[in-house]
């Protein structure tokens, strides 16, 4: 048995070290590879600039391509009364100023949250999930997605990308040209081979553990919401309800998969490997734990 | 040189010490205000519910008087005081309640029933500043009884804060041999 305090600090260890292991595998390839090819260190420069570059845009106005790209429609008090005041109690009980909220019209019930800090932030549900859910399940749900704003998990996520995006560069730029073969001083043998194998294996095995991060912080998000709520079996039953409905997000894309609360594509059956969400069983798993 | 460093170390995380515990303990003012802050505002929704269910209702001034009973309480802003004004609008409420589920005529009215969701929110939102005052609470007790904040905090004069506090504590943490039986529930 894991009681809520334990689960939010074991995941918090967890998701440390998935980052601390991502960190250092990109930046240990980065360095194999530009020693392998004999690449000037001002490469790797080069291909960070690019890769922030084009993160850029997503990070200062990421929120609002979301909402534009999802067709989302700001939620008046007056009209969606329990889902205002439930985003409005749980920002007072986690301490941060509350998010701006955003509808879409669909059937299918999801929720996500996105922004670059607390300051800016949006969380935005389906118009399917307000219908579905009942007060208690509503905040759960909030629960998950303001643990999801007060964590950084946006930023986080960018970036990731940002890294795992510099290492993608770097090797595409480098299969283009040929291969040289390096006369220099001191680096063996081994490290050679090393770099060669990085340079195919390497991005797959960054993209795993990115994913694995992804994964960890849904766990945390899920138990840091729950430490909100103190109601394990309401995001239980909304993530049951959520996960049985037939409907599928029309507006939801690959793009924008990762921010909600259960993966959009359903019937798309993924390998967990391969997933951003991990399985709604082991969810259900871990919140029992916590009843 | 070299023994500058760790001087430097030490002093740096004395500042972030004393500035983590000092932020905490506003925080913890801040939150005695939220909470009541909230009382306030479910004692001033309350009268408007009661406007809506006058005709049905007998024993009304018994309910003003307690709310301004309560208002009184909760603008002496103590702790305690909080404790006492939100008994008297529970008082309040329950009568309240009562007269409501006990009319189907006034369940009908859509005002009574958005009236009726306002008070359940206000409860929520009174919860959850208590939560937030036993959160914080407990973030600061533990910051100063662990190793280093245990030996650091004399030295600042921090000294622990009471948090929210329950009357009868004694017999909220203890378990009755009646409370222990199974309970019989007779249909």
């Amino acid at each position: 048995m894991h009681n809520v305090y334990e689960q939010v600090s074991q995941n918090k260890t967890r998701s440390g070290l998935l980052i601390g292991l991502f960190i250092s595998f990109v930046t240990i390839s980065v360095f194999l590879i530009t020693n392998t090819l004999d690449l000037d260190p001002s490469f790797t420069f080069f291909a960070l600039l690019f890769s922030a570059g084009s993160s850029i845009v997503s990070f200062f106005y990421g929120d609002k391509i979301v909402l534009a790209l999802n067709s989302a429609k700001p939620a008046l008090r007056q009209d969606y009364f329990d889902y205002y005041t439930t985003v409005e109690n749980l920002s007072l009980a986690s301490q941060i100023p509350m998010p701006k909220i955003y509808t879409i019209d669909s059937m299918s019930p999801n929720a996500f949250a996105t922004g670059n800090s607390p300051k800016n932030a949006v969380i935005c549900v389906t118009t399917g999930l307000l219908n579905k859910l009942n007060r208690s399940e509503l905040e759960a749900v909030i629960g998950h997605e303001l643990s999801h704003i007060k964590n950084y998990d946006t930023r986080l996520m960018t970036i990731v990308s940002v890294l795992l995006g510099t290492l993608t560069i770097l090797i595409n730029s480098t299969r283009r040209s040929t291969i040289k073969s390096k006369k220099n001083k001191d680096s063996s043998a081994i490290f050679q081979l090393l770099g060669l194998i990085l340079i195919i294996f390497a991005p797959l095995i960054a993209r795993l553990i990115q994913l694995a991060i992804s994964r960890q912080r849904e766990y945390l998000a899920d138990s840091a919401g729950v430490k909100l709520t103190r109601q394990p079996q309401s995001l239980i039953s909304a993530l049951q309800k959520i996960s049985s409905d037939p409907n599928i997000l029309a507006q939801a894309s690959t793009a924008t998969a990762s921010l909600y609360i259960t993966n959009p594509f359903k019937g798309n059956k993924l390998a967990s490997l391969f997933s951003t969400h991990p399985p709604i069983e082991k969810r259900i798993q871990a919140l029992n734990q916590m009843l | 040189m070299i023994f500058i460093i760790p001087i430097i170390i030490v002093i740096v995380y004395l500042i972030t010490f004393y500035n983590g515990t000092k932020t905490i303990q506003v925080r913890i003012k801040a939150s005695i205000q939220e909470i009541a802050n909230q009382l306030k505002r479910q004692a001033d929704l309350i009268p408007n519910l009661v406007s809506s269910v006058k005709s049905f209702l007998k024993h009304e001034e018994g309910i003003f008087n307690k709310l301004t009973q309560a208002r009184k309480l909760i603008e002496s802003g103590d702790l305690g005081n909080l404790e006492k004004s939100q008994d008297l609008i529970s008082k309040a409420l329950s009568s309240l309640r009562v007269v409501v589920e006990s009319n189907p005529q006034i369940q009908s009215q859509q005002l009574v029933g958005k009236m009726m969701d306002e008070l359940r929110d206000t409860a929520d939102k009174i919860m959850y500043s208590k939560r937030t005052l036993i959160d914080l609470t407990a973030d600061y007790n533990t910051k100063i009884n662990t190793i280093p904040g245990v030996w650091l905090a004399p030295m600042f004069n921090f000294k622990p804060e009471q948090g929210l506090k329950v009357d009868n504590m004694e017999s909220a943490l203890s378990v009755d041999q009646k409370d222990m039986q199974t309970p019989k529930v007779e249909l």
